[in-house]
């Protein structure tokens, strides 16, 4: 799949609850995507005075592409995401993309674990495998929780951890995959979200034998594998990087005691 | 009417003035999905060692104000696989600058010979980069280092020599004046300020190598500085490098005495930004009446109108 870089026209960024927050781009050359893979995102390229700050273009997942949009789901947390919610119906908002390497194809049972923002990169493939996935969301709090209802609209088994209990059950999404794993025979794990949650992940598949693939969301600058920025770690030594080699990696592969 | 947009850059006829900064651009072909690459003046590659080499632990970059820091340590395929698989993925038609590093002055030769006979344009010596152990920007600070350098690599090269300069240095006219004095063919400058950013929360650097280098629209200025007192000093032509996201700051580098500049943090932001660059400045010309981008270079007037 070739990448595109666009100006795209918002066609709508709306509140979701909490700093939840949906955007919908008019793409209408998109070449499509495979799930797990990203765009990077510069806000206000079109206004009316330049503006080099913040300067660098935001790495998002690919939510899914619906109704003839592109939807990206995020969470105002800094400067960047903040000029992003600023981005009215009608303006216009850089897109590159698509970029890296989604998640693999697998057999069995697939346990999708997100957490947080890392939600966003499992709905596609939650959508492309239906019938075998079973989907645990874990947030701080039923306000922190990203897409509940589109992942219910899908029909995919779903369970859901949060951490003050508020919905769901009390605690961590992780817990929600250890009791998985006791019964599944034959089950592969993808999981995004928090460094700690995807480790903690990794090593809770490896303990029940079960393949993990993980999709590690380092800070980079260009997306597509030239600033060189994103370097993670890799088991047996040197870097990979987040952008260009993933961002979807088997766990095995990341030194995760080096991880930033 | 049409713009004559040509410069020769000591030796290198480009076909237009706007190239694409070391390390900002990969090998190229990375660069391919967005744009012609041979409708730029050309692209210099990644700077290349002899050996393959690995970069620093993360985090490696770090967003600031109007720029971003980074401190990647010279993370490359190494020379061999360059000459190998990289330039010869490269089109037809592309120039290849190639960027040259090394620890010693030996190995930064070496590098050089073998790129001798390939289909590279011109070299670029890095003698600036500000955040590795060894080699870098060391070279580029000391006038008698940076002269066995130049004359080193000149020696070694079969194409044209380009030197790149630090801006971490008191007198840029002194080191500019002993590259030319040793055979240098030109000049790009500046690379990127050696800096330092703290994260309040961790009391740490940014950067897990303390130190790194400030590139992006908030160097401009200090940029065209250098390259305005740089390319007075000497004959030899300057690339002009630092912060160019548009026609219009090209335009300002060619005035301050740039006969060709390199766009580089801006490839990030926009992977087409090279491009929009070479038009933009195409365009500024034309809305200005100048026929010829060369009736730009060096034409800043200080005097009282």
């Amino acid at each position: 799949m070739t990448s595109l870089r666009v100006d795209a026209e918002v066609a709508e960024n709306r509140d979701e609850g909490g700093a939840n927050r949906r955007l919908r781009l008019r793409v209408p050359d998109w070449p499509g995507s495979a799930p797990g893979q990203f765009v990077m995102l510069s806000p206000g390229v079109r206004s009316s005075v330049e503006r080099f700050d913040p300067l660098l273009p935001r790495p998002m997942a690919v939510y899914r592409v619906h109704d003839g949009c592109l939807e990206v789901l995020y969470k105002v947390t800094g400067r960047g995401t903040a000029l992003l919610a600023d981005a009215r119906s009608g303006e216009r908002v850089r897109v590159v993309g698509p970029l890296g390497k989604g998640f693999p194809e697998s057999v069995g049972k697939c346990l999708l674990v997100g957490g947080g923002t890392g939600i966003a990169s499992l709905y596609d493939l939650a959508a492309r495998d239906r019938e075998r996935s079973h989907v645990l969301l874990g947030a701080r709090s039923q306000r922190d929780l990203m897409g509940q209802e589109d992942f219910a609209a899908l029909g995919v088994a779903l369970s859901i951890a949060t951490e003050d209990g508020s919905t769901g059950s009390s605690g961590l999404v992780t817990a929600l995959l250890e009791r998985e794993l006791e019964t599944a025979t034959n089950a592969t794990v993808f999981a995004c979200g928090p460094t700690p949650m995807m480790r903690a992940s990794a090593e809770i598949a490896a303990k029940h034998g079960a393949r993990c693939f993980v999709s590690l969301e380092n800070p980079m600058a260009c997306g597509i594998g030239v600033c060189q920025g994103c370097a993670a770690p890799r088991a047996n030594g040197g870097y990979a990087l987040v952008c260009r080699d993933g961002p979807v990696f088997d766990a095995n592969e990341v030194l995760w005691e080096a991880m930033p | 009417m049409s713009v004559d947009t040509r410069v020769n850059w000591g030796g290198v006829a480009l076909r237009n003035p706007v190239l694409t900064a070391s390390g900002t651009f990969g090998y190229g072909m990375e660069f391919a999905p967005f744009f012609d690459l041979t409708r730029i003046g050309g692209i210099v590659a990644k700077s290349l060692t002899l050996e393959p080499r690995i970069g620093h632990p993360p985090a490696r970059i770090a967003e600031v104000p109007s720029g971003m820091l980074n401190a990647i340590g010279l993370e490359n395929v190494g020379v061999d696989a360059f000459l190998n698989e990289k330039l010869p993925a490269l089109p037809e038609g592309v120039t290849v600058v190639a960027s040259v590093f090394g620890t010693d002055i030996e190995s930064y030769a070496e590098v050089c010979k073998r790129l001798a006979g390939s289909r590279v344009a011109a070299l670029e010596v890095n003698a600036s980069c500000p955040h590795v152990k060894s080699g870098g920007m060391e070279f580029g600070q000391n006038p008698r280092v940076l002269a066995e350098l130049v004359r080193a690599t000149r020696q070694a090269a079969s194409v044209p020599v380009a030197i790149k300069l630090s801006p971490n240095v008191t007198d840029i006219a002194e080191l500019a004046r002993v590259c030319e004095g040793e055979g240098a063919d030109a000049l790009s400058l500046i690379n990127t300020l050696q800096v330092l950013d703290v994260d309040l929360k961790t009391r740490r650097p940014r950067l897990r190598n303390t130190l790194g280098g400030l590139s992006g629209p908030a160097i401009l200025p200090l940029a065209l500085r250098m390259v305005w007192q740089a390319s007075r000093a000497v004959r030899i032509p300057v690339c002009g490098i630092g912060g160019i996201q548009s026609g219009e700051d090209a335009a300002k580098f060619l005035l301050c005495g740039a006969t060709a500049v390199q766009v580089g943090t801006a490839n990030y932001t926009n992977p087409r930004a090279a491009l929009d660059v070479a038009e933009g400045l195409e365009a500024f010309a034309e809305s200005q009446g100048v026929t010829r981008l060369t009736d730009l270079i060096g034409g800043l007037e200080t005097e009282p109108a």
